[in-house]
């Protein structure tokens, strides 16, 4: 049967000689049971640009393609699929300038794509595979010598959660702004470390925790503070995805890039 | 059979002081290099766990080293060899050795320089001359180079030390530059918009720092183009294979044309007559 929104995260049997496949607009991803072992497929097609949905596929129906993996695993059982976020740290830049005068604080949503993690249940829980459902650029956040590799997402800050559509592929991130400083803060480029995030699961989104972010000029490190809670902008949330690093309490670092370029030629 | 009769003869013949003392310098050679051996690899597999490679060697060569010489000085002791003899003599043949081995000692002493100045560590990708490998060991006499074509290459480090050494992987993010030339008569600003989307659109070109796209010299047959594009280490091959594919294919989407090596050559008339 087909599922459609958050629910194509639902755990599933999978018998042998049986194909699933999860469509997201942009990365389609097989998985087929064959004896002891689970043969995945995953492609991007191009211009495909379909609706979020989990479906049954008949065998002959199966794509042909020499990409196909195949994990041995003796059990057979449930498999659960798992929205992660990206293994490194995402540089996020608005689609338009926005500057915060000193004193003001604001709050925005972000929309980050997750990652589709494939799991077992039985005997224990062992990821089978993990990829970026939607393929984000690399970017570098900081000096060449000292900074991080990032993933970049260029993306609209949203300043209220009804412009954020429900989306099962897109985790949306509560960021409250604080600019404690005296000079203008200017949104150029922010980097998130979202591999301290969890995922929490509700009918029609996927949520992050709330990140509450304090800014005290450009000279001193940015304090960052992440609710341990699930945000309470949606009733029913539950925790779905624990953060591939818990952080530990308040974090003081690098958040707002204001360099415009390092690079020189 | 004969050997074994042979050597219980020998053995009976020696008297009892004789063989206990054999018998010690034996127990000192097989227990202290035995103890020697496996400090070092305590130290390196555990001790310095998380240490570099780079560290882990030299402690494992200061251990074996040091441990091989008191060794030595042991079983010298237990042969009755008085050591302060031992060493005048050693001083006066050091003079003469140091004299003819000035290259070796030089090495060392470049050896002790390069480990205490580390401009490379082991793991690292040099570039030295015309050989570009991954550094295998440093040692006090020279370093030890794996080329990418798997070739083993040892370079004296006294030649280290007074050469120009690129450590490649210094650093986590690079620059790739990528130098061509287009035909004339083309209009640059497209150019440098198809450059830019190409980088763009390549999945190991970073966007941040952004490419360098720049319009470097007027040359015989074209513009030349500096196109750099930033990429992180690892990286390295897969936008080089597919930058250069993403150029080639996106300049003939968009007609855009390499510069060849033309000449044009005017023929006045009369100019030819005999």
């Amino acid at each position: 049967m087909d599922k459609t929104g958050t629910a194509v995260w639902d755990k599933m049997e999978i018998s042998v000689k049986q194909c699933v496949a999860w469509r997201f607009p942009a990365r389609s991803i097989w998985v087929e049971r064959v004896d002891n072992e689970w043969h995945v497929l995953s492609l991007s097609p191009e211009g495909w640009r379909g609706s979020t949905r989990r479906e049954p596929v008949a065998r002959s129906q199966k794509p042909e393609s020499s990409l196909w993996r195949h994990y041995l695993h003796k059990e057979v059982g449930p498999v659960q699929p798992i929205p992660v976020l990206p293994d490194k740290p995402i540089v996020v830049r608005p689609d338009r300038s926005l500057t915060l005068l000193p004193g003001q604080a604001a709050l925005f949503f972000l929309e980050i794509p997750v990652w589709f993690r494939l799991c077992t249940t039985v005997p224990r829980r062992l990821t089978i595979f993990e990829e970026s459902i939607v393929v984000l650029t690399k970017t570098w956040f900081g000096d060449p010598i000292t900074g991080e590799l990032c993933y970049g997402l260029a993306t609209r800050l949203h300043q209220g959660i009804d412009s954020v559509h429900p989306s099962a592929y897109l985790a949306v991130c509560p960021l409250s702004i604080t600019n404690d400083s005296d000079v203008d803060l200017a949104f150029e480029k922010i980097c998130l470390h979202v591999e301290n995030l969890s995922i929490f699961r509700s009918l029609r989104r996927l949520w992050t925790n709330r990140l509450n972010v304090e800014f005290r000029g450009p000279d001193q490190g940015t304090q960052i503070e992440i609710d341990r809670e699930a945000p309470g902008f949606e009733k029913g949330l539950t925790l779905f995805a624990e953060a591939r690093q818990p952080a530990a309490g308040w974090n003081i670092r690098k958040t707002f890039g204001i360099l415009k370029s390092f690079a020189d030629f | 059979m004969v050997i074994f009769h042979q050597f219980s003869t020998w053995l009976s013949s020696l008297s009892p002081d004789i063989l206990a003392r054999g018998l010690r310098i034996a127990l000192t050679l097989i227990l202290g290099l035995l103890l020697v051996r496996v400090l070092a690899v305590v130290t390196q597999r555990y001790i310095m766990r998380k240490s570099t490679a780079q560290r882990q060697m030299i402690a494992r060569k200061v251990i074996s080293y040091t441990g091989f010489v008191l060794v030595a000085l042991a079983v010298l002791g237990e042969l009755g060899v008085k050591l302060t003899a031992l060493l005048g003599a050693a001083g006066i043949v050091g003079i003469a050795v140091g004299f003819a081995s000035q290259t070796s000692v030089s090495n060392i002493i470049s050896g002790l320089f390069l480990i205490s100045e580390k401009p490379f560590t082991v793991g690292d990708v040099i570039r030295i001359g015309t050989t570009t490998g991954i550094i295998q060991s440093i040692d006090l006499l020279s370093i030890k180079i794996r080329t990418f074509d798997n070739l083993f290459v040892r370079i004296p480090n006294e030649k280290i030390l007074s050469s120009e050494v690129t450590n490649v992987t210094r650093f986590p993010i690079r620059r790739m530059d990528i130098l061509f030339q287009v035909a004339y008569g083309q209009d640059l600003g497209h150019i440098h918009e198809v450059l830019a989307e190409t980088a763009r659109a390549n999945p190991w070109s970073l966007d941040e720092p952004q490419p360098v796209i720049v319009f470097n010299d007027l040359k015989e047959s074209g513009v030349e183009v500096l196109f750099g594009l930033w990429f992180s280490q690892s990286d390295f091959l897969a936008l080089k294979n597919s930058i250069m594919k993403g150029i080639t294919t996106q300049f003939s989407v968009e007609g855009i044309h390499f510069a060849s090596p033309n000449r044009v050559i005017k023929v006045v008339e009369g100019s030819l007559t005999a």
